[in-house]
């Protein structure tokens, strides 16, 4: 067996009468990146903030780089970087002397922290911004200003809790290189993201909703695991198309995609035939509906249906 | 322990040095209200009470009587009214604040062997000033009988120094030993010095950790295996430093402007300063491990720091509280530090006179920090 990262059993937070994580249970193995993928509110950042040792679980156990979350957080606070949402540095400090602080408080030795902080800050593309003021930083520069921080005493775990939120395309894909590059020398990451093309560069990926983690696997598996039927309409007027389609029985859920639908269906439904039909009886014009392979993007919709009974999103 | 605590401390005092507004409110504040409230409360000693004399007799005898009324620093006669209507309306509208009148008929009385009566009219809504006006008047007339006792005992052939001896056989000789002036500056400028240097120390400290809370840096720094020791430590000390700044200006101004002699207790004062500012970093600590904004901690340190002044025994000695209340006043450092400092200015005492407000003190500094460390949570339970 691979040993583990992170290993939950029936983890679980409340807050008063809310359930924010319910019965996790969850296996990130060494060295792969695991990527957290659901809406806000769905539970990724209450797990996070549990695994590193910064709230405690009402209930279950969770170990971390084998040790228990619960017994000792501050052995896990050791062994693992954290990197919040929202940008926790000191925006009064400098880029150099944001982690030259966290790289004393972790306890580096003086010759062995002005190796690392150089190292950190070349890494991330800041050595030249080094004497900025943090808040002076762009939201990207800051993002990797906060990874730097996260890995500064080269954790074997990192949680990051959505590192790219508001980031452009090349800040994105920049992180990405860098998570790469981590993992790369044997971190283990657990990330959480709003972007399904972000989940897609996981090697996992776990869905959550409303505390629940719905499901996981690779992105592969997941869209081989797809349990619907999926079709691509392409249809006019559009949007009657879509109200007709989402009133119809055996369709499960529409989704428009600029000029195009896609169209769910219980498995053995038999769409093909029947969405034509559907739409010519009622004077749509369909001018083609062809089975498509399912993205992540399907899946992640499609599991979020099944896990809300069905019912909301139609 | 100590280096992480360094490294904390490092970084507050860089913060602190990049926000110059706070700075210059560190380091200004405490100054200017030494000089403002020493001022203020140098006139402790009330002078120039404004006060009328309705003199209806005018005659030589009542001239004497106002005469020696005016020759009293503590009250200022301002208006001579005509009438006790008038004399009553100044009182009213509270453009005096005492008001003598002697009738007519004061000196034919007198001269006749009567008894007279003269009146004194005062506002009791001011109960410092009454007292003292009565006082001055009752002083000048316990003068007057007596001149007018000796005159009549001489015209019957009694020579004045017997005649003085006779009426007044009793002598109190006082003698102060110390603040000979009996200057209420002396009494109240150790506690004017404890307040400011307990009022910025307090809210600056209270607002340390929630302020992080709101930023969201606290968040970054519970994550790493700081322990709550090094994080109190560590913010503790350069406030702690700063302050050090402040006990030597302040103790400057005391000594150069309001005369309190500072030179010859200095260590010893400077042991009570140090002890001092301590408890409040560490009171100002409590408050904010427990505060969970920065709105709540000032709430919470201008509960604590405004009683204090009245509860302490720095305004007016704590034997003015009742019996019920008194018991609060120990639970201020304050009260310990002002009573101790009373003791080294005014009275030159040493450490084995003060030597238990002094363990009082460390033992407030202990308990405070203990507890502030026990009240910090690094997770949220």
């Amino acid at each position: 067996m691979t040993p583990l990262a992170i290993e939950t059993a029936g983890l679980t937070r409340r807050f008063g009468g809310l359930v924010a994580v319910r019965d996790l249970h969850l296996s990130v193995r060494i060295g792969e990146i695991f990527g957290f993928l659901g809406p806000n509110g769905a539970g990724k950042t209450t797990t996070i903030r549990m695994l590193c040792g910064l709230l405690a679980p009402s209930q279950g156990r969770a170990q971390v780089d084998g040790v228990d979350v619960g017994r000792d957080p501050e052995a896990v606070k050791r062994r693992v970087g954290y990197m919040p949402q929202r940008f926790s540095l000191y925006g009064d400090l400098t880029a150099e002397e944001n982690l030259h602080f966290f790289a004393g408080v972790y306890r580096m030795g003086s010759a062995k922290r002005r190796e690392r902080v150089a190292e950190c800050l070349r890494r991330v593309g800041l050595w030249e911004r080094r004497a900025t003021l943090a808040d002076h930083l762009s939201g990207g520069l800051k993002q990797r200003l906060a990874l730097a921080c996260a890995m500064v005493h080269t954790p074997a775990i990192l949680f990051l809790d959505e590192p790219t939120a508001g980031a452009d395309p090349p800040s994105r894909q920049r992180m990405w290189d860098l998570l790469y590059e981590a993992a790369g020398e044997g971190r283990t990451i657990l990330v959480t993201t709003h972007y399904v093309e972000e989940a897609e560069r996981c090697q996992t990926v776990g869905f959550m909703h409303r505390g629940s983690l719905i499901g996981r696997g690779s992105p592969e598996e997941c869209k081989a695991g797809f349990a619907e039927e999926l079709l691509e309409v392409d249809a006019d007027p559009i949007m009657r198309a879509a109200a007709l389609l989402r009133g119809a029985e055996a369709v499960s859920g529409v989704s428009v995609y600029g000029r195009l639908l896609r169209v769910f269906g219980r498995p053995g439904a038999g769409l093909v035939e029947r969405v034509p039909k559907l739409l010519g009886a009622a004077g749509v014009a369909a001018r083609t509906v062809r089975p498509v392979a399912p993205s992540l993007e399907d899946v992640f919709m499609s599991m979020t249906r099944l896990a809300e009974g069905g019912a909301e999103e139609r | 322990m100590l280096a992480v605590a360094s490294h904390v401390a490092l970084k507050e005092l860089r913060q602190l040095l990049r926000d110059r507004r706070s700075l210059v409110l560190i380091l200004v504040m405490p100054l200017l209200l030494t000089f403002l409230f020493g001022k203020a409360l140098e006139t402790g000693d009330i002078r120039g009470i404004p006060a009328a004399v309705l003199n209806e007799d005018g005659s030589p005898e009542s001239n004497k009587i106002v005469t020696a009324m005016s020759s009293f620093g503590e009250i200022q006669i301002q208006v001579e009214p005509h009438s006790r209507e008038e004399a009553y309306h100044l009182l009213a509208d509270g453009r005096i604040k005492a008001a003598i009148i002697i009738p007519k008929g004061f000196m034919k009385q007198i001269e006749a062997g009567q008894e007279v009566q003269l009146q004194l009219l005062l506002d009791g809504t001011d109960n410092n000033s009454a007292p003292i006006v009565e006082g001055v008047a009752k002083r000048v007339i316990q003068r007057y009988n007596a001149e007018r006792a000796i005159r009549g005992l001489w015209a019957q052939g009694v020579r004045p120094d017997r005649g003085r001896r006779l009426i007044q056989p009793v002598y109190v000789q006082t003698e102060i030993r110390y603040n000979p002036g009996l200057q209420y500056l002396g009494y109240v400028m150790p506690g004017v010095i404890g307040l400011t240097l307990q009022l910025l120390t307090v809210m600056l400290m209270a607002i340390s950790i929630p302020r992080e809370r709101e930023r969201g840096t606290l968040d970054q720094l519970l994550a790493t295996p700081i322990t709550r020791t090094e994080l109190i430590l560590g913010k503790l000390l350069p406030y702690f430093g700063i302050s050090l700044l402040n006990v030597g200006t302040i103790l400057f101004v005391a000594d150069r402007w309001f005369n309190v002699p500072v030179e010859e207790g200095l260590p010893l004062l400077l042991l009570l300063c140090a002890l001092f500012v301590l408890t409040s970093l560490a009171t100002g600590l409590l408050i904010s491990a427990v505060s969970h904004s920065q709105f709540q901690a000032v709430q919470i340190a201008v509960f604590y720091v405004l009683p204090v002044f009245m509860l302490s025994g720095a305004y007016a000695p704590i034997e003015a509280i009742p019996d019920y209340i008194r018991p609060i006043s120990y639970l201020f450092p304050l009260m310990y530090f002002s009573r101790a400092v009373r003791a080294v200015t005014l009275r030159g005492a040493d450490f084995l006179v003060v030597w238990k407000d002094v363990a009082v003190l460390a033992g407030f500094v202990l308990v405070f920090l203990y507890w502030a460390v026990l009240a910090f949570h690094k997770r949220t339970a």
